[in-house]
């Protein structure tokens, strides 16, 4: 059921659903909103990419080709951020800086190592939906394996 | 450091994950980054024996607030044996000649799972991590790409989620009774509970474990899984990942739950007769050697099973002794099970010496601390099942001995890679080797039991 | 508010026990979802109390409602959701060997296969089915990336 209508909807709204995405990460800190949820929302806006334009084209867009190697990346990021701190006699997952520390402000924006972890958690979850949706796509239209 | 066994298979995993299993110079790569963790753990677990047990709360949280981290004996005993046994198959599998790209992976990710779930002190981390080794277990055992195992690999899976699923119930009921998921605060707050309650979110945390290990009334999943995966994923199941069933029963059972324990000791007790009857004449019974060792762990978990339900010191002790015991034994002998040679037929009869509680092979400890603590406890019948059950157990495994190795090879089978034998060989020689020198396996149960309240030092 | 979502949570239950014991494996997935769904709703039952605000906007801390039961059901619906993939992933490699989904053809199917394998086995001939194998590996090998 791809329309010249259905394309063009899908194509105009990538941008701003990945934008919401970004924003939920960003506002996680001062209201609702983590990387999880960034990631599935992310990920709900490459399925509509999949719906308008079947699998094919859509998996040569480079935000789908690089998905499962994104969430390895997301894994390390996040993985490293909760090892790395052990490395100078803390307990695993401090965070630096700490509960009432200074931290550095752009906007409203901190720059703080939960940030990053979260970050990770939304290439993991990214990476591992449009993995699945790709999967169950490639199966559904009845093309087997790639 | 006390976390260095637990990243670096997570890394590992990770990294190894991009690369393809398949290919050799993988498979090398994963076996290092496995054995840099077994040996990371057993610094840890000299570091504990020489200063105590460690704790860690996650974060720099207070504790209670954050999740804790615990490395104590009972948790490094079975990290070691877990580590060591995934690290014996994989090589096995390595030698062989590994058929999916991601194996090596899924192992590395299964070690992280176990490394974690042994070394939490959360009840809820616990469920996390459990999940993390479940997952891997249920790509693993699709592994092998036989058509017809697929549908014992699903059947497994959605059995298993299931007893995931009630283990999480239980986790939430427990938080609801206590308001704790911590275990030490858990530990604190179960004899403020009353009865009932208590009992019921004991024994749904109960019955997800004897899913997982594949207890009588919850073992119909098991046979067709354990025949139908390949040797080396057979082993890992029976050897590492049985270990949380054991592991669990253990920790919240022994440590968090003492007094629900005594209580529903008698139901243990049956459950464990039952199994070891049960498995002892299904395997005589049957003719695949798949099928025999299926039905022989069946009945091995019982043994474990009536050691907890005595319970006590002695108790804890015996059943940590078998349970170590049994994983090595499996292990072996799931690893001789298709192979061909010398080295192969004297590690299969090792591990039926062993199964079957004969000296010098490590088996009779297991035996003989069973039949210790029946004897001491006047309950005689459980010297009567010991003996008898061992019996049952010699007669199934020289049967199958004897159709493995004794008859004459057809010829046309493949031969068997020399490095897969000597592999074998090394489990069985282990297996020998502390049955003739025990002590040092019996102070490590003693000192693993020694963690569980109520069990004096 | 108990009865209400300890109703919800045994028919969801219920609903999920009788889809695992049907043929078709696509409902026993369905069925293994709604008892996960049901999990959750117990989790969530665990620290319920009347009238609380939730954790945020932060308040007056005695009157929030407990946070640590929504993190908790959090991590088991992300957790039930990488194993309802995983099983559609084994479900299709199952379509894909026996072009059924359905239990009782599947056994059946099994069964002539063995018979297959066993008669094979007697004369010693070559295995059977080595292209279905080779598609199931690869169809395995890149499923689990």
């Amino acid at each position: 059921m791809s329309t010249a209508m259905t394309q063009h909807v899908a194509r105009l709204l990538l941008l701003p659903i990945f934008m919401i995405a970004i924003a939920v990460i960003v506002k996680g800190y001062a209201d609702t909103g983590d990387g999880f949820a960034a990631g599935v929302i992310a990920a709900l806006g490459v399925l509509l990419q999949y719906l308008a334009f079947g699998h094919e084209a859509a998996e040569r867009m480079r935000i789908v080709r690089y998905a499962p190697l994104g969430a390895l990346l997301g894994l390390i990021v996040a993985l490293l951020v909760a090892f790395v701190p052990m490395l100078f006699g803390k307990p695993v997952l401090t965070h630096t800086p700490g509960v009432g520390e200074h931290a550095v402000h752009f906007g409203t924006l901190e720059f703080i190592t939960p940030a990053l972890f979260d970050i990770g958690v939304f290439l993991v979850v990214y990476g591992f939906a449009v993995g699945a949706i790709g999967a169950i796509a490639r199966s559904y239209e009845g093309e087997g394996p790639r | 450091m006390m976390l260095l066994a637990l990243a670096i298979p997570w890394f590992g995993g990770i990294v190894v994950a991009l690369l393809d299993g398949r290919k050799r110079r993988t498979g090398l790569v994963a076996i290092a980054v496995l054995a840099a963790s077994f040996i990371a753990s057993i610094v840890n677990g000299i570091a504990i024996y020489r200063h105590g047990a460690q704790e860690m709360v996650a974060g720099g949280w207070e504790a209670g607030v954050g999740i804790t981290l615990r490395l104590d004996t009972l948790g490094v005993a079975f990290t070691v044996l877990s580590l060591g046994v995934l690290l014996a198959a994989l090589a096995f599998e390595v030698a062989n000649g590994v058929q999916t790209r991601v194996f090596p992976a899924l192992v590395l990710l299964m070690a992280t799972g176990l490394t974690g779930l042994f070394l939490t002190g959360d009840a809820f981390n616990f469920y996390v991590f459990f999940e993390i080794s479940m997952i891997a277990a249920y790509v693993m055992t699709s592994y092998g790409g036989q058509p017809r195992q697929l549908r014992a690999s699903f059947i497994f899976a959605v059995v298993n989620l299931i007893g995931s699923v009630l283990f999480v119930i239980g986790i939430a009921a427990v938080y609801h009774i206590t308001g704790r998921l911590d275990m030490a605060g858990i530990r604190d707050q179960m004899p403020l509970v009353s009865t009932s309650p208590a009992i019921l979110t004991a024994t749904i945390i109960f019955v997800a474990f004897s899913i997982k290990l594949g207890l009588f009334p919850f073992h119909f999943w098991l046979p067709p899984v354990y025949t139908g995966t390949t040797p080396a994923v057979a082993a890992i199941l029976s050897g590492a990942l049985a270990n949380i069933g054991t592991y669990g029963i253990l920790r919240f059972g022994g440590d968090l739950f003492p007094r629900e324990l005594a209580r529903g000791g008698n139901v243990l007790l049956i459950l464990g007769s039952l199994s070891i009857v049960y498995g002892a004449l299904q395997a005589i019974s049957r003719g695949s050697a798949g099928e025999v060792l299926a039905y022989s762990a069946i009945g091995q978990v019982g043994y474990i099973l009536i050691a907890i339900g005595i319970g006590g010191r002695a108790g804890f002790v015996a059943a940590i002794l078998y349970a170590i015991i049994n994983s090595l034994n499996k292990t072996a002998l799931f690893f001789a099970m298709n192979l061909r040679g010398w080295i192969v037929s004297a590690a299969f009869a090792i591990g039926a010496f062993s199964v079957a509680g004969v000296p010098p092979a490590l088996g009779f400890f297991a035996k003989l601390a069973l039949f210790r603590l029946g004897a001491n406890e006047r309950d005689w019948w459980v010297v009567a099942l010991v003996f008898i059950g061992g019996a049952m157990s010699f007669i199934y495994m020289f049967q199958l001995y004897g159709w493995r190795f004794l008859k004459p090879a057809d010829g046309d089978e493949t031969p068997t890679p020399l490095v897969a034998q000597l592999i074998t060989g090394a489990v069985a020689l282990a297996l020998v080797a502390l049955g003739v020198w025990p002590e040092p396996l019996l102070a490590l149960s003693q000192h693993a039991a020694s963690v569980l309240p109520g069990v004096a030092p | 508010m108990i009865l209400i979502l300890s109703l919800a949570v045994a028919v969801l239950f219920g609903a999920g026990a009788y889809l695992l014991l049907k043929h078709d494996l696509l409902r026993v997935i369905a069925g293994v979802v709604l008892i996960g769904n049901a999990a959750n709703l117990f989790i969530m039952s665990a620290a319920l109390t009347r009238g609380a605000a939730p954790l945020y906007p932060l308040e007056d801390p005695r009157t929030t409602s407990d946070p640590l039961v929504q993190a908790m059901t959090l991590t088991a619906i992300v957790i039930s959701f990488g194993v309802s993939a995983l099983l559609l992933g084994l479900i299709y490699l199952v379509y894909v060997a026996h072009l059924s989904v359905d239990m009782e053809q599947l056994s059946s199917a099994e069964e002539e296969q063995a018979g297959v394998d066993d008669e094979l086995a007697a004369a010693a001939l070559m295995p059977v089915d080595g292209d279905e194998d080779e598609a199931v590996a690869i169809a395995m090998s890149e499923h689990s990336e």
